[in-house]
């Protein structure tokens, strides 16, 4: 909201320069976002100057000059003029005819007939005025009520007279399908959620938004009815929200209007019209009652203290709350009874008094301390483990990613990953970037290497760990998942030189089987499925799986040439198997004989296999086999895979010997001859 | 191979040899197993048995001479030491390390501002991000009809009544004050999400830390003191620091938190709008509504709470000019930090 230097001086004696006074406000809760002079510098006269505030959504009573200067007197303690209201005797006037249908929707209504005005441009002090709040001048009529809605902060509203199919109004909702033009021009279809002023024939205004085209006031308008209400701010709010509309009014009776002031503004309203128009009150009645204020509120020092941290005395709590416009009296040495203005609906209890003691001694006097915690129990849980996670992610050189939770539904079904699961829709996205929440967290990963393939990364290993979610019939489900996304050939220097490694999927479970060997996650497996994809089970749960992209969906990724390797992962069932006890195994004593068996094997038997039955048959001597070199292509018939296991044999009482160990090994080499046709090379 | 040259390739081999482990491979080549020195001696049998016993003496001469060439060059390497060995290494090359990955740069601010509050005895805790409206809302004290809301714009969930993405990590406020009593010293990261048009600065989904601290004597001093001790650990001793009143339902009195600018210390720039300052925090003292919903007895207890955007303190702590960078996931991005 704007506000200028020169009115608010109209209300309070202010003796700082601008800028001094848009710090104090700013302080005191009233943000000053900028400072400007007024006008455009060619034409600028008396220097004034525009400040531009934001008002928090809870003080409507600050939306106006007066509001405003109140707080600037409460502030500085300079002393606010009040200034002398206008008195109209009423008694002498006729009625007017109004109805409220609901007392709800519209608990006071006033509404004023004036005629023989003379409707002409406004004089230059008030269309300056306007101007300079970013008001645009229409006629003498028109800007005395924006004048007025900017000075007191109640809304007016004026109708030209001639054009009402009555001398009278009526406050109610619309009917269904009722239309409107609305001052800017716009026909808008009405329903029962929305308020409108009537004539007898149609909606003439909706309350407190906008008035009707048809029953402007224009230049040859003679007489108007003009209106001061308060509506309910629930039902201004939802209406205009359903229209599409919004203006000065509809901002203020959204946050609440005083009613005092509604009351008084038609008076106000009516001595510049006198003034500038010439106009003659001849009607004039009011419906609805002004609501009485609360009852008081009683404000313990010891209260203060409590919440503020500081002891403030009871004069200068008294005096802050005077300066407000509260009406305060001392009972007993420490507490202060305080009753409401009735600009001030936004204060309920104790603890919104509190608020504007603080505010206006200042935030800053109160001191630093430091609270004494606590330890206590209540934690999260698995976030530590999830950190342990990552940590380890990225010791084997994977970079951290964070992708959007909301996706595009193509970028979903584009993917192939999950093809069963149901995203979660959301019902008011901005755009179709936020049309579903993700089931996985591989699509948005996938897009992500791309961009970076894009961009002439050779290499990319990213993870991200975050939320994942479905759509089921009961609920919307939120899981915690891992996602994995590898491509390109990984370059680093060994002694030779540079090498150049392609991943494989292989890669992708070397990181796994690291990752779960650190968490102490010891049953686990991978299982190829008929598609392609890998489950990986853990605890003879599916935890998990890895795939490689097939030629389709890296095509409609742009993806050219390489391989991407994918492996996802729920966080929630790999914890349930994480093992982070430690016990300490002795160290061998005696020294290990390592045999190697070098072999030729048909391709299609599983090395897992082979391992189980070299360990089956190995114990107890064997205390460990594993594959040392493996290698297809030349030297070796198609179809054919090339395997050296070393076989590692340890007792732990005595060092073996050659010949202990000899019968055992053969028998190995031989019934893996027998059961799986290996050809020892 | 003739035996006579035996003696010359090996010299000519070791002079080749810079470490052990090429020399271990020479060993090997000679006198390993299936090694030349092997097959002269398998040879020896082919011989007419007048030659075997001269061509035998011959092998074994060789071989002793080989084992002193080999001995003496693995002293020489020994002594002269493998890594530091001038004539073929240059320590202008590229060093050989595996390359570790980072944490992604908010999870990096989370993680340092997490540790703060952890240090000074608040627990880490996280929240779901799907809510229902009364935890994201109505146990705020933020009513469903007033422009109070409008700051709070909310993705609502398809097919789900009442079930939204959070719009912020205060939710979390109300779960753990109706299943705990205080005293309760938390602080809560996470994705929020809100319906914002996309810009340099602006989101539909990004990360806040909220926190909060109930006992029974709890004052706005106390929230002074933990935020100036959070604000001086991550921006340093000198940073100034003010609270300004503001307008939150969920907390009275309520207070934003500016920081002297950063970039222009105070003297006002481009970054803080000539201000001087920035605004960093959101915070105040629990609102007896709040106590009130989540079922504590009246009067009881006090409490601060605050929140704040982790991508912005991101940004003005590295310097970045454009919110969308955090989720490009460009690698040249991210490894910068």
């Amino acid at each position: 909201m704007k506000v200028t230097y020169g009115w608010l001086k109209e209300f309070v004696d202010i003796k700082m320069p601008p800028k001094e006074l848009a710090d104090k406000l700013t302080m005191a809760g009233l943000e000053v976002v900028s400072l400007e002079e007024a006008g455009e510098p060619a034409c600028r006269t008396g220097r004034d100057f525009v400040l531009e505030i934001e008002i928090t959504s809870n003080r409507p009573d600050w939306l106006s000059i007066s509001g405003v200067a109140r707080e600037i007197s409460a502030i500085t303690g300079a002393k606010l003029k009040t200034a002398q209201r206008p008195k109209i005797k009423t008694t002498s006037l006729k009625s007017v005819e109004i109805s409220v249908v609901d007392k709800n929707d519209c608990p006071f209504y006033s509404a004023m007939i004036i005629r023989d005005i003379k409707v002409a441009p406004s004089p230059e002090w008030l269309k300056k005025r306007l101007e300079s709040l970013g008001c645009r001048s229409v006629n003498n009529i028109v800007d005395i009520t924006n004048y007025i809605l900017f000075e007191s902060g109640q809304p007016l509203h004026a109708f030209d007279l001639d054009k009402l199919s009555q001398q009278g109004i009526c406050v109610r909702r619309a009917r269904p399908n009722e239309k409107i033009t609305t001052i800017d021009g716009q026909q808008k279809i009405l329903n029962n959620e929305i308020m409108v002023i009537a004539d007898r024939d149609r909606p003439v205004a909706i309350a407190g938004v906008m008035g009707g085209k048809e029953t402007e006031v224009t230049d040859s308008t003679s007489g108007i009815l003009l209106e001061s209400a308060v509506f309910n701010p629930i039902v201004v709010r939802k209406g205009r929200q359903k229209l599409g509309l919004q203006s000065e009014s509809s901002y203020r009776f959204e946050r609440g209007v005083d009613s005092e002031n509604a009351k008084n503004a038609t008076f106000s309203a009516m001595k510049l019209i006198a003034e500038l128009a010439l106009g003659k009150p001849c009607a004039y009645k009011s419906v609805g009652s002004i609501k009485p204020n609360k009852s008081a509120i009683s404000l313990e020092m010891r209260y203060i203290t409590r919440v503020l941290g500081i002891n403030i005395p009871l004069p200068k709590v008294k005096q802050i709350l005077s300066r407000l416009g509260f009406i305060v009296k001392t009972r007993g040495k420490n507490i202060l009874l305080v009753n409401l203005p009735s600009f001030r609906q936004d204060i309920k209890t104790q603890i919104d008094l509190v608020e504007e003691v603080a505010r206006i001694y200042g935030y800053d006097k109160i001191p630093l301390s430091l609270p004494a915690v606590k330890p206590h129990k209540i934690t999260s849980g698995s976030r530590e483990i999830v950190s342990g996670i990552k940590a380890i992610l990225r010791s084997l050189g994977l970079q951290e990613a964070i992708t959007y939770s909301l996706v595009d539904r193509n970028l979903l079904v584009k993917s192939g990953i999950n093809k069963d699961a149901q995203p979660v829709e959301i019902l008011n996205p901005l755009s179709k970037e936020q049309e579903v929440l993700r089931f996985s967290l591989l699509p948005s990963l996938i897009r992500a290497l791309a961009y970076n393939l894009d961009q002439q990364q050779e290499y990319v290993n990213i993870f991200e760990v975050a939320n994942i979610f479905t759509a089921k019939s009961a609920s919307a489900e939120e899981e915690l998942s891992l996602g994995i996304a590898l491509c390109g050939a990984k370059s680093f220097f060994m002694k030779q030189g540079l090498v150049k490694d392609e991943v494989t999927i292989l890669h992708l479970k070397g990181i796994l089987e690291k990752l779960f060997n650190k968490l102490g996650i010891k049953a686990y497996d991978f299982i190829p499925r008929p598609d392609n994809q890998i489950n990986i089970i853990i605890g003879q749960q599916e935890t998990g799986f890895m795939l490689g992209l097939n030629e389709q969906v890296l095509n409609s990724f742009d993806i050219k040439n390489k391989q991407v390797i994918l492996a996802e992962l729920n966080i929630n069932k790999l914890l349930e198997y994480v093992n982070l006890d430690k016990k300490f195994t002795g160290i061998p004593k005696y020294p290990a004989i390592t045999r190697d068996i070098s072999f030729v094997i048909n391709e299609t038997v599983s090395v897992k296999d082979l391992l189980a039955l070299i360990t089956a048959s190995g114990a107890p001597l064997l205390s460990l086999a594993k594959v040392v070199d493996y290698y297809q292509g030349k030297q070796i018939p198609p179809g054919f895979r090339g395997l050296t296991i070393s076989c590692i044999y340890r007792a732990s009482d005595r060092t073996l010997t050659e010949e202990e160990i000899a019968p055992l090994h053969n028998s190995i080499c031989s019934l893996l001859e027998e059961r799986f046709g290996i050809k020892l090379r | 191979m003739d035996i006579n040259l035996v003696q010359a390739q090996v010299e000519n081999d070791l002079a080749a040899t810079s470490s052990i482990s090429e020399l271990e491979s020479v060993r090997v080549k000679y006198l390993g197993r299936k090694g030349v020195l092997a097959e002269l001696t398998g040879l020896i049998g082919t011989l007419a048995p007048e030659e075997r016993g001269v061509f035998g003496k011959q092998v074994n001469a060789v071989k002793s001479k080989l084992l002193d060439l080999i001995n003496e060059k693995e002293k020489t390497l020994k002594t002269k030491g493998d890594s530091v060995n001038r004539s073929t290494l240059d320590i202008g090359l590229p060093g050989i390390a595996q390359e570790p990955g980072n944490s992604h740069p908010i999870i990096q601010v989370i993680d340092e501002i997490c540790g703060i509050f952890n240090r000074m005895g608040f627990s880490i805790v996280e929240g779901p991000e799907i809510e229902t409206e009364y935890n994201n809302f109505t146990g705020l004290n933020i009513p469903l009809d007033h422009p109070s809301r409008d700051a709070f714009d909310t993705f609502y969930l398809k097919n789900y009544s009442k079930l939204l993405l959070r719009s912020h990590t205060s939710p979390v406020q109300v779960r753990a004050m109706k299943t705990h009593k205080p005293p309760l010293a938390i602080v809560v990261p996470g994705r929020v999400y809100r319906p914002d048009a996309v810009d340099a600065s602006h989101l539909f989904m990004f990360h806040q830390i909220e926190g909060f601290l109930v006992d029974e004597n709890i004052s706005f001093a106390d929230l002074k003191g933990t935020l100036g001790f959070f604000v001086k650990s991550v921006f340093g001793e000198d940073i100034k620091m003010r609270f300004r009143p503001h307008f939150f339902p969920f907390t009275e009195p309520s207070a934003e938190v500016d920081i002297s600018c950063i970039i222009c210390k105070g003297k006002g720039c481009s970054v803080c709008g000539r201000k001087g300052w920035l605004e960093i925090l959101g915070s105040g003292m629990i609102h007896p509504n709040v106590f009130r919903q989540v079922g504590y007895p009246a009067g009881k207890y006090t409490g601060f709470a605050f929140g704040m955007g982790v991508e912005r303190i991101a940004m003005l702590k590295y310097g970045i000019n454009d919110i969308r960078l955090f989720f490009e996931n460009d690698l040249r991005f991210l490894k910068q930090f």
